[in-house]
């Protein structure tokens, strides 16, 4: 039989330390840092169309904006035609009123909506105004006006986030639903590597151990994964979920793994076990790495930085998403490597008490799915102050996943001493 | 390359001796694209006609391969561990399952052909289309021998095959459904070659990963 566990060293406890700060690092960076001003919406509220063109009015809703003290200028822009609008009034710090007059012949039939002033400089809407009632001819042009775009004032905010329309606060959710991913690549990683070894050997049980640890660990955080990226999705693609190659890639890796699991569970002999899993996980995380990171970029995707889209760090100009992120997914892959070496221990136990001719006991993963009773009553929920409530909800199916996955596998190594220690009890007696 | 050969005879052999076994798989793929044809009475949309070969084939394919041949018997596979390599048994075994995933695809072709006729397919595509059948069948073959040797040596049957290689064999099935629909829709075949290409690497690879991987169940312990 094996020596029981050795106690775990103080370097490895320093960098379970640092990993916790910098979760807590990242998760008061996530929910303090402010989000930089942006136009969630432009609404058109009187339309009058005469022979020579029309006159629009128009009201913008601004998010984290100061309309209100920066005295804001509105600009309809395509290409190089500008046109500033006219008695801009701000209403209060998110709201703005203005009206522009527009020829009968515009350049184009959608313009991006500019706003500048004072403490915000320049923010934007593209494709924010449509010229209903107008004629778009390519050769129409606005009159030059040189004055329109002099002065402009400069941006002067503090340390902020990014504001990107339609995503909003819930970009927040890049330090906790990305990391997920990183993390479950990591322990993967971890698993591919202890089957390679498995498989030299011809068959090693302590290296199995090791895998299925891992994989066990890393599907908790690849199911994690899914639900914070279903709850995004809902209120930026409006959908639980979207046909998309990288979800699909995510979903079908999280299947192979859990075929994984069942694998293991249908061998007996723990040799034979160990050689024919750890076979399939190197198979399965080739796989992995094609749906996840080649294929994705090869096809259109919604996600950011894959195909067709830019990644959020083109938009990060002062680094603070860099700033946060990177800290996160270092605290979430210690985290995750911690979460590896518990359940590691719990193996490892079980194979002991196993040994010692004690039948081995497994305790069913509940999993807790609520239902929305109804859409329309989320949607104000989730929408409102800018998405907030979408980061909310992730950092809570996040805190609750892991806190279920913490008090599973406290009670479950408790109960498996307890039962070694009453085993070895009785062998002593 | 002969012990491969004759490997690959013997599994032939071992399958014309038990006829029921083939015949068994051809009734099965016949008999699922008669129950499609029932299902949706006719001559049914482009679309479902593509969707509804594709899943025969995956279907026709689990059961080609998860079958367990006269041959396999524990101690017929004793003798062949001391007399064959790995890699050899593996190749003819690979080899094997192509061929008969092969004549059933094209089976599945012709009977959707007969009974639910060819949809938007004409002439050129309708050869492109049996091409890429077989292409799928090359490539599930290859994908799927190596997880039917896993789930047989775990002493499970055709649901272990499925659980396993359902998710393994997606990236195959979704480069053949889309050569399909562009088939469909009337794209020339000279424009979906890479498809083609696609399925031909995604066999490739898998052949290579098997044969690599193989030895490893190979041993008796």
């Amino acid at each position: 039989m094996k020596q029981s566990q050795e106690p775990t060293s103080r370097r490895v406890w320093a960098i379970r330390l640092v990993g916790l700060v910098l979760l807590s690092y990242t998760f008061f960076m996530t929910f303090t840092v402010p989000l930089g001003p942006g136009i969630e919406d432009v609404l058109v509220s009187r339309t009058e169309l005469t022979a020579e063109g029309g006159v629009y009015e128009m009201e913008i809703v601004g998010h984290a904006t100061h309309f209100a003290t920066s005295e804001p200028r509105v600009f309809l822009r395509r290409g190089d035609n500008v046109m500033a609008a006219t008695a801009v009034k701000a209403m209060d710090d998110t709201h703005v009123k203005c009206r522009v007059r527009l020829p009968k012949f515009v350049p184009a039939a959608s313009f991006d909506v500019f706003i500048n002033g004072k403490q915000d400089g320049t923010i934007s809407y593209a494709n924010g105004f449509f010229a209903t009632g107008l004629e778009a001819v390519a050769k129409a042009k606005f009159p030059a006006n040189e004055a329109v775009l002099a002065n402009l004032e400069r941006a002067d905010l503090d340390f902020h986030f990014p504001f990107q329309p339609n995503i909003m606060e819930s970009i927040r959710n890049l330090m906790l639903h990305v990391p997920m991913w990183f993390t479950m690549f990591l322990l993967m990683g971890i698993s591919f590597a202890q089957s390679i070894r498995t498989l030299r050997v011809g068959g090693d049980l302590d290296r199995d151990q090791r895998a299925v640890s891992a994989v066990k660990v890393g599907l908790w955080f690849g199911v994690l994964g899914l639900l914070t990226g279903s709850l995004w999705a809902r209120f930026t693609w409006g959908a639980w979920w979207v046909d998309d190659p990288q979800i699909n890639g995510a979903f079908v890796t999280v299947m192979v793994y859990a075929g994984y699991l069942v694998l293991r569970g249908s061998i007996q002999d723990a040799k034979l076990r160990s050689r024919l899993s750890a076979v399939y996980n190197l198979f399965g995380f080739c796989l992995l790495v094609v749906l996840l990171m080649v294929l994705p970029r090869f096809t259109e995707s919604l996600h950011p930085g894959k195909g067709g889209n830019p990644a959020f760090s083109s938009y990060d100009l002062d680094s603070a998403l860099r700033a946060a992120f990177y800290p996160a997914v270092l605290g979430w892959m210690i985290l995750g490597t911690w979460m590896y070496r518990l359940q590691l221990r719990i193996e490892q136990t079980r194979e002991r008490i196993a040994e010692a001719q004690l039948t081995r006991s497994n305790m069913p993963l509940g999993l807790l799915l609520v239902t929305p009773a109804s859409t329309s009553s989320l949607e104000t929920v989730f929408m409102a102050s800018g998405k907030m409530p979408v980061v909310v909800g992730v950092a809570v199916i996040i805190l609750a996943g892991l806190g279920l996955w913490w008090v599973r596998t406290a009670r479950m190594l408790q109960s498996l001493s307890e039962e070694e220690n009453t085993l070895n009890g009785t062998h002593n007696a | 390359m002969r012990e491969t050969w004759f490997l690959f005879r013997h599994f032939w052999k071992a399958d014309v001796r038990a006829q029921h076994s083939v015949a068994g798989l051809v009734l099965f793929a016949i008999a699922t694209v008669y129950a499609a044809y029932q299902v949706v009475q006719g001559r049914p949309e482009p679309e479902t006609w593509n969707a509804l070969a594709w899943i025969i084939l995956l279907f026709t394919a689990f059961n080609g391969v998860s079958r367990t041949l006269e041959e396999d018997r524990t101690e017929v596979l004793a003798y062949l561990r001391t007399t064959v390599q790995p890699l050899h048994f593996m190749l003819a075994r690979t080899l094997h399952n192509v061929v008969v995933l092969t004549g059933l695809a094209c089976l599945v072709v012709f009977f959707m052909g007969l009974l639910l006729g060819w949809a938007n397919l004409d002439g050129l595509r309708i050869a492109g289309f049996v091409g890429g059948m077989v292409l799928t069948a090359v490539a599930l073959g290859t994908t799927l021998t190596l997880l039917a040797l896993i789930a047989a040596r775990a002493g499970a049957g055709f649901g272990m095959t499925a659980v396993l290689g359902l998710p393994l064999v997606l990236p195959v099935v979704l480069v053949s459904t889309t050569l399909g629909s562009e088939l469909m829709s009337g794209v020339l075949l000279a424009d979906t070659w890479h498809n083609f290409a696609f399925l031909g690497a995604l066999a490739a690879g898998s052949g290579v990963f098997g044969a690599v991987l193989f030895p490893y169940l190979w041993r008796a312990s």
